[in-house]
């Protein structure tokens, strides 16, 4: 028997292409946690609006959701197409992939601005720290001191694509790696649950061009240093079965907007998620560690969305009638009237 | 649309020049409804006020009147011109020459008296303490700003403009009712500026009568006022266009000359478009830059929305790649393009047509859009609501082009016509029994021979799929095969080939015998016809073709083909318009036709481009 979802949909409804990506790629593996988190999430596919941007790792929403629509857009700009395609119908969900060179350099003021809009999508940067497409230059996300397989290593300050997004007070904040399935895939299910910008920094070794032991977003690197906040159980609304029994006292529940619960068993005692400046000090104090911190950094569910903000009809703006899109012929007189007198 | 030329505006040849007026203190040949009065002043000294109160009286009266905002790229200080022409013949061009100059600015003082010719009359504000050495014109001085601060002594330097406006009421005859009813207008509800500035007019007007012992040539005369006539900025007609064109998105970044028309689309929202619980029917949304700008209305349109975004040609260069992707993906959107004086920054506040030929093939690779050209305000608002349509029907990214002049001078309108078709959505495929009927349905499959495939929206859960810029089959999949590109590309051209006679066909004004054809377009409308007079006082018989779309209607080309020569007339240094037809039409009609093509910045004077005609036309 073929296990089913809450929809009664196999996980093969979730699928997509064959990927043409190196094998072993990070990417291919975030992929299948999406696949996953969409499938346990019940998410019914149509609705589902796949975005990204250009590169290796944007390539992606061709490999998963092959029943949804989606767009592979321009380098970098994918926000604001999520944005446009948001403003007329809040009722799709957007799951957006996009590279550490699509959204830190070239793409960085749109993501600043869909962030600073708290725009209703998932934003998964696939971060290698490298331009795989382009064949492996830096980004501006790698290391102080990292090196890739050919080159020197880099001496410019990295951007930190999670602090920068705190500090512009995104509404959910985590970080994760492509090797760690029961993490992202947690995280995932909560970014789906959430309504505003969910933004997952998702450490994404490419094999080609930045695996080797030096990188610091290597598999092996990433492996010795990942500084894990807490352990992740996604409760899902339609089932809420305790799956794992956990002492009481020792974990956090996050409430999430569709009614699902993150729970978070506490490894770092002192992590705050509901707490800006405790989020950037985890964050700063790996860095200087040189290790990366993962789990969910930062969380305010209380920040309204771009269409909240514009008072906007009800419906969704594509399903509107001719007869509310455009006014009545009375109305124009009345327009001409007022400019005659 | 072929009109007989005779018909239509011989009849302001007609009319005569000179009127005799007489009993008047020296009985004196009058020259009615027919001078160019130049207003310079310094920007931000709340002198548009006082310009637009002089053109609308006069506009109440019946007088044809234009108005031309010259102004600096600048908050506060610059020097700003404001030329208003009265003409029975109809003429909107700025005129040759000044008959009426005023002189409130002392940055430009010096310069702009000397280039008056003899006889000119200067209105001048005596308190701004500057030599007037012209013995050979009419000086008539006021002190503007002394008498200005006794009415009201914090405002006195924007209330001195209106002192201006009461020495030009009396030289013409301006009626005392229609400045009334302009003040009231200027000033919407706001009571007590409307007392204290016509108090200030009338005082002005006094002090002009009691002063100055000058017996004024240039009167305006009333004439019948169709009632329903109003001006309006071809800028806030585009808004309303759009508005009834059913927007669902704008998103913009602020640029001049282009801000004024989302800022009409956002004041007229909430009268026009709310949806009787209090939420607005269309999202607007300020963007970050043009590159966003641009994605949004990808993304509007690409979900079913109709986005559109109105910038200047900075803006469009920066939209650039985004337009490459509506092409090759299909996705359709609306990008009106408000053109002013580039390259560069240029001159910011300055008019021309110099966007056009980048319009047309705006991005990289083979790309041609469909490029929409209004020349009067009733235009603007009906390529401001038709525009969604063609971009829907050809499923690509349609661009609205409107420059400076038109965009931001106001121009008269005997009020919009309701849209006479219900909205376009072009070929969407919404339900499931919908896509059976379509035998083999691909995303860009042609399955009716027109070029234009069907598609689906996000949401439908029909027939998904990736949408991208880069290679694809008929299915939507990603494809490098050459035959398939090939293809892919050749349709598309076959697409936007197959608008062209849907598109608004061009506008003809034909004279029996086919000397000459003048073939132009946008605002150049409102010259054209003092050009074609010039012309015409030179012996030639002159026909006009105005274009108004890209890609070229037949009619254009049937237009060259019956006319023994044609210019091209545009506002830009290269003829862009020209390049298109040379690159276009056949070639054995090539050597008949020859550009004249000319920029400065300023609305295109009427004499500038009939000399360039004629000098054309002699060396042929
Ligand atoms: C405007 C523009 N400039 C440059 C490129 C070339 N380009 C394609 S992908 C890419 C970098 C991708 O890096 P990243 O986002 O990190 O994705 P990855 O391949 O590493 O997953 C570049 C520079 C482009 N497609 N468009
Ligand atoms: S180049 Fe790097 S990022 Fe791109 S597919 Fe290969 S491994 Fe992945
Ligand atoms: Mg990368």
């Amino acid at each position: 028997m073929l296990k089913l979802n809450v929809l009664e949909l196999e996980k093969s409804e979730y699928t997509g292409g064959k990927s043409s990506l190196c094998p072993g790629c990070g990417h291919d593996q975030i992929s299948n946690n999406i696949i996953q988190a969409a499938w346990e999430n019940g998410i019914p596919p149509e609705k589902v609006a796949k975005m990204s941007g250009i590169g290796c790792s944007s390539k992606t929403p061709a490999y998963f959701l092959g029943k949804s629509h989606g767009f592979n857009t321009v380098h970098g700009r994918m926000p604001s197409v999520t944005t446009g395609a948001n403003l007329v119908n809040k009722g799709l969900s957007f799951l957006a992939v996009s590279g550490d060179g699509d959204t830190a350099s070239i793409g960085i003021g749109q993501f600043v601005h869909a962030i600073r809009r708290n725009l209703d999508m998932v934003y998964i940067v696939e971060n290698n720290g490298v331009y795989g497409l382009t064949k492996g230059q830096y980004s501006a996300t790698v290391e102080k001191g990292s090196k890739k397989k050919k080159g020197v290593a880099n001496q410019q300050a990295p951007i930190d694509l999670c602090a920068m997004a705190i500090n512009l007070g995104c509404s959910f904040v985590a970080r994760s790696f492509s090797g760690s399935k029961k993490q992202l895939t947690a995280l995932i299910r909560a970014a789906m649950s959430h309504r505003g910008m969910a933004f997952i920094d998702v450490i994404s070794p490419c094999v080609t061009f930045a695996n080797n032991d030096e990188s610091y977003k290597s598999y092996n690197y990433v492996k010795a240093n990942d500084e894990v906040l807490h352990i992740l159980d996604y409760i899902s609304h339609f089932s809420p079965i305790e799956e794992v029994e956990v002492p009481e006292g020792e974990y956090q529940e996050v409430s999430l907007f569709d009614g699902s619960t993150l729970r978070l068993e506490t490894l770092a005692a002192d992590h705050d998620y509901t707490d800006a400046v405790s989020a950037l000090s985890a964050i700063h104090q790996s860095e200087k560690a040189e290790r990366h911190v993962t789990g969910l950094l930062y969380y305010d569910d209380n920040v309204p969305t771009a269409t909240d903000t514009l008072g906007l009809s009800e419906t969704p703006l594509v399903e509107l009638s001719e007869d509310l899109l455009r006014p009545s012929p009375d109305s124009l007189e009345k327009v001409n009237s007022g400019f005659r007198s | 649309m072929v009109m007989h030329k005779t018909q239509s505006h011989r009849r302001y040849l007609a009319s005569s020049r000179f009127v005799r007026v007489l009993g008047t203190k020296r009985a004196m040949e009058k020259i009615v409804n027919d001078f160019v009065i130049n207003v310079a002043t310094a920007n931000g000294t709340g002198s548009q006020s006082s310009n637009l109160i002089i053109l609308h009286s006069m506009f109440e009266m019946g007088v044809p009147v234009s108005g031309k905002n010259l102004f600096p790229s600048n908050i506060s200080g610059l020097p700003t011109w404001f030329i208003i022409r009265a003409s029975d013949r109809g003429y909107q061009a700025p005129g040759d020459g000044t008959n009426i100059q005023i002189l409130m600015n002392k940055d430009t003082w010096i310069k702009d008296l000397e280039g008056l010719e003899p006889g000119t009359i200067v209105i001048y504000n005596e308190d701004v303490k500057m030599p007037v050495e012209r013995d050979d014109c009419v000086l008539l001085g006021m002190p503007m700003t002394k008498m200005a601060r006794k009415i009201n002594p914090k405002l006195g330097r924007l209330i001195a403009n209106m002192y201006y406006v009461g020495a030009v009421a009396h030289l013409l005859g301006v009626e005392e009712d229609a400045i009334e009813k302009a003040v009231k207008a200027q000033f919407k509800g706001k009571e007590k500026a409307v007392e204290l500035n016509i108090q200030a007019i009338s005082e002005g007007r006094e002090y002009a009568n009691e002063n100055w012992d000058f017996d004024c040539q240039f009167i305006v005369e009333s004439r019948d006022k169709d009632p329903d006539t109003f001006l309006i900025e071809g800028n806030e007609a585009i808004a309303l266009g759009s508005i009834y064109g059913g927007i669902s998105m704008l998103s913009w970044y602020p640029i001049t000359p282009s801000s004024s028309l989302a800022e009409s689309v956002i004041n007229w929202l909430p009268e026009l478009r709310s949806d009787g619980d209090g939420g607005s029917t269309c999202a607007v949304i300020q963007a970050e830059d043009e590159l966003a700008a641009a994605g949004m209305v990808l993304g509007a349109g690409w979900a079913g929305g109709r986005g559109m975004t109105c910038t200047s040609g900075p803006g469009i260069s920066l939209m650039s790649e985004f337009i490459g992707l509506f092409y090759f993906s299909e996705v359709p959107g609306v990008i009106w393009d408000v053109n002013r004086v580039g390259p560069s920054t240029g001159l910011p506040t300055r008019t021309q047509q110099g966007d056009l030929s980048m319009l047309y093939e705006a991005s990289h690779g083979d790309t041609q859009h469909i490029v929409l050209i209004p020349g009067t305000v009733d235009e603007c608002f009906e390529f401001g609501w038709r525009v969604f349509d063609f971009a829907e029907r050809f499923q690509t990214m349609v661009f609205g082009f409107n420059d400076l002049d038109l965009g931001m001078n106001r121009w008269k309108t005997s009020g919009f016509t309701y849209p006479d078709s219900p909205m376009d959505r072009g070929k969407v495929v919404r339900s499931q029994e919908e896509m059976d009927s379509i035998p083999e349905y691909g995303r860009y499959r042609d399955v009716d021979g027109d070029g234009i495939a069907y598609r689906t929206l996000p949401g439908s859960g029909l027939d998904p799929i990736l949408y991208r810029g880069t290679g694809h089959d008929e299915d939507g999949v990603y494809s490098e095969d050459p035959q398939v590109y090939h293809d892919a590309m050749a349709r598309l051209k076959r697409k936007i080939d197959g608008a062209r006679e849907h598109l608004p066909a061009p506008v003809i004004r034909e004279e029996e015998k086919k000397d000459l054809g003048v073939i132009f377009y946008g605002s150049m409308e409102n010259s054209i016809v003092e050009i074609d007079d010039m012309l015409e006082e030179s012996g030639l018989s002159v026909s006009t073709c105005r274009v108004r779309a890209l890609p070229l209607h037949s009619g254009v080309e049937d237009f060259v083909r019956r006319h023994d020569r044609t210019i091209v007339l545009e506002i830009n240094r290269d003829g862009q318009l020209f390049g298109i037809i040379r690159k276009e039409f056949p070639a054995e009609l090539i050597p008949k036709i020859h550009s004249v093509s000319y920029s400065d910045g300023m609305p295109p004077r009427a004499r500038v481009y009939s000399d360039m005609i004629l000098e054309v036309l002699e060396g042929l």
